[in-house]
């Protein structure tokens, strides 16, 4: 399990791309794995053929751990272990012992190919233990005329006298590891369900723990966007909201910090968490480290590139570490107003909700009031009632607005 | 019987039915006193006149529309289109009107639209198309495609008697390839069913119009397998009934069309097998055909992309081995 970051102790399999056989490049990706955070492609260190697979899929192993055995002496031209010629008919014919009981011929890898629908139906008919049936086809399978020369020979009366008693089964049940599946309290459900991916239960677990952890609350501010629309050519709002998030977050120290137990960790920089949406797969936050030295144009730029490579699975362990607050911008998908859930362990987390126009009451500072058509948005904060009150989430969300709407380059 | 040639025979079978039944007459694009860009009508503007062999406006549309009225009037018009590729400008009034008057009106419709169609003579993407799979996407529609001359002038004679519109796929790469003895006189083959181009017993190749001759070709000898090779003569209906007989007598089934592959007459080959005999496949049933790109001009580029015998010997050979 290589080391895909400082912070990274352990990582789980979620995909062999190579089996034992199979030929793999140098720098050709050979396994998917997935971190606490991430989920990436580990490529190969060396050339050669996969000798032997060490970890099986969904399992999670320490970092240092090792994961499969790459044989380097072979030559690319070579077979594949289980793509070579039919073994000499020696090895694979059915071979009888004392008490007239057929032996199990041994698959060139040690595990028998699968049998073809009209197979399976043959053997079923005529009751013909497939393990004894030597295979012609591709890797040993059995085909249909392998199958009727043997049900010929045998004759279709002997064959079922001389069946075996006992042969042990080719077929192996692979081990999937399973979440505890919750009892279903009525008989209803339909289907097999599909099995979490790894992501998705890491996020639960995630949110799960937020909920159990921290006192949410959330406090919700009216922001008038004109300035913000104003400024923002082609940008999208995200990236002067999060300009004026970390001025606030300045001013506002006490929401640029962590809580740990009892102990309220207080940042001098700003990390910035971004989350970004990967579709029915999931989210992931991948953080715009020391935010508070950049620009509304280098958070955007670099935003963008650190959206891209999550929705390509290329971030480091490293990129999604050590946010000391979180924005989340579900808004471009129209919804009005959320209550999100902390990233622990950060203390608070920001939401921002779709701009729309709406008919507002606008004052010209000499005691006129009007009413004018403005695009206005919610900014909607999950804070956490341990490390500070509703006061301070206000006074922060007040600070926000004051940015958004005061807003100059 | 004379041995003529597949063009001969589609001409044999037009000109017999023009002389049996005077409300048969053509129409199309230089078919007149030219005779046709292929010959086809060579000689029929001299025997039937002008009434009946129309030289038309370069208009598809026009001609197919025109068809449409003749034919609900009682009239049976076979037009050509001077390639199967320009069909594409009256495909309004075959796929909207055509093949939907039975459905909204109950009028019969019997038409039928000849189209000279395929490559392998460097003509380019406008001129080597293979479009039947458009139409079977079209239901009211009849899609017809001989491999052999016999079945060219017995498939014209059954589209002509039909009361639906009947696309009749002439393979421009057989016209002059193909011989046949072919009787004299009026005979119909029969829509719908296949034809078995050769028995066999270990494995099946389902093919039509001239891909038939490369699954023949291809096939002769393959280490002394022996493999069938079904010609469908007939897209629309097919014969599934047919089909599926010979899936079940050899278990592993080569799908072989010069059109394009995706949704194509492969396809729906393929997926009829799996849903009808699925437990009688001995291996994936495996589709060879053109990739999904226009016919390039280039000889050695359009070898590249048409199926030759070599590609079908291959997939047969690793099917076979499976």
């Amino acid at each position: 399990m290589p080391q895909m970051g400082v912070s990274v102790a352990e990582g789980t399999i979620t995909a062999w791309r190579k089996r034992p056989g199979d030929w793999v490049e140098r720098d050709e990706v050979i396994v998917e794995i997935s971190t606490d955070k991430v989920e990436t492609e580990v490529p190969s260190p060396a050339a050669g053929r996969v000798a032997e697979l060490l970890v099986e899929e969904g399992a999670t192993v320490d970092v240092g751990t090792l994961l499969a055995t790459i044989d380097t002496g072979s030559k690319p031209g070579q077979p594949h272990a289980d793509e070579s010629d039919p073994p000499p008919p020696s090895r694979v014919r059915t071979e009888t012992n004392g008490n007239g009981t057929a032996t199990k011929p041994a698959a060139p890898n040690g595990k028998a190919p699968p049998v073809s629908p009209v197979v399976r139906r043959i053997a079923e008919e005529h009751e013909v233990d497939l393990s004894a049936v030597s295979g012609t086809g591709r890797r040993g399978r059995v085909t249909k005329k392998d199958l009727l020369a043997f049900v010929e020979q045998a004759g279709d009366g002997r064959a079922k006298a001389e069946r075996p008693l006992h042969t042990e089964s080719p077929y192996k049940e692979e081990a999937v590891p399973r979440a505890p599946a919750p009892a279903l309290d009525s008989g209803e459900g339909e289907g097999e369900g599909e099995q979490l991916s790894v992501m998705r239960r890491q996020i639960g677990e995630h949110m799960v723990r937020s909920l159990q952890t921290a006192a949410h609350c959330t406090t919700i501010v009216e922001a008038d966007m004109t300035a913000i629309e104003a400024a923002r050519g082609r940008l999208s709002y995200l990236p002067l909201v999060a300009r004026a998030t970390i001025a606030a977050l300045r001013e506002h120290p006490r929401l640029n910090a962590t809580l740990e137990g009892d102990r309220l960790l207080v940042h001098d920089e700003v990390h910035l968490g971004i989350a970004v949406s990967l579709g029915e797969e999931g989210l992931i936050v991948p953080v715009v480290h020391n935010a508070h030295e950049l620009s509304h144009e280098g958070l955007g730029a670099r935003i963008k590139d650190l959206a891209m490579r999550a929705r390509a699975k290329q971030l480091s362990p490293d990129e999604v570490r050590g946010a000391t607050f979180t924005i989340t911008n579900p808004g471009r998908y129209g919804a009005l107003l959320a209550t999100p859930i902390i990233n622990q362990p950060q203390v608070a987390i920001l939401d921002l909700e779709a701009v729309v126009k709406r008919p507002v009451v606008v004052s010209d500072g000499q005691g006129g009031d009007s009413i004018a058509i403005r695009p206005m948005t919610y900014f909607c904060m999950s804070w956490d009632h341990r490390a500070l009150d509703g006061v301070g989430a206000a006074e922060f969300l007040g600070t926000v607005k004051r940015h958004v709407e005061g807003w100059s380059d | 019987m004379p041995e003529i040639t597949y063009l001969e025979a589609i001409s044999d079978g037009l000109r017999e039915e023009m002389r049996h039944d005077s409300s048969v007459f053509c129409m199309g694009e230089d078919i007149g006193e030219f005779g046709g860009a292929f010959k086809v009508t060579d000689g029929f503007f001299e025997e039937f006149g002008a009434n009946r062999v129309w030289d038309t406006p370069l208009a598809e549309n026009a001609i197919v529309g025109a068809a449409v009225g003749a034919a609900v009037e009682g009239l049976r018009p076979v037009c050509e289109m001077q390639f199967a590729d320009f069909i594409a400008c009256g495909f309004d009034q075959l796929v909207n009107v055509a093949a939907k008057m039975y459905y909204r009106q109950g009028l019969a419709v019997p038409m039928v639209v000849r189209l000279p169609s395929g490559g392998g003579f460097s003509g380019g993407p406008f001129h080597s198309q293979n479009p039947e799979a458009w139409f079977l996407q079209s239901p009211g529609l009849k899609v017809v495609a001989p491999s052999t001359a016999q079945d060219a002038k017995g498939l014209l004679a059954s589209a002509i008697r039909d009361p639906n519109p009947v696309l009749y796929l002439e393979h421009k790469n057989l016209y002059r390839r193909v011989k046949g003895d072919v009787a004299e006189g009026r005979y119909q083959t029969p829509m719908g069913e296949l034809r078995l181009a050769r028995e066999g017993t270990d494995l099946t190749v389902v093919s039509y119009g001239a891909m038939v001759h490369t699954a023949l070709e291809a096939t002769e000898d393959i280490d002394g397998a022996s493999v069938e090779v079904l010609d469908l003569r007939t897209l629309c209906p097919l014969d599934r009934d047919g089909i599926l007989e010979s899936v079940r007598k050899t278990s592993k089934v080569v799908v072989l069309h010069e059109a394009t592959r995706s949704c194509g007459v492969g396809a729906e080959v393929a997926s009829l097998i799996a849903e009808e005999a699925f437990e009688d496949l001995d291996g994936p049933v495996v589709r060879v055909t053109a990739p999904d790109v226009p016919i390039p001009f280039s000889p050695p580029l359009e070898r590249a992309v048409l199926p030759q015998v070599d590609d079908v010997k291959e997939a047969c050979r690793e099917l076979l081995a499976y």
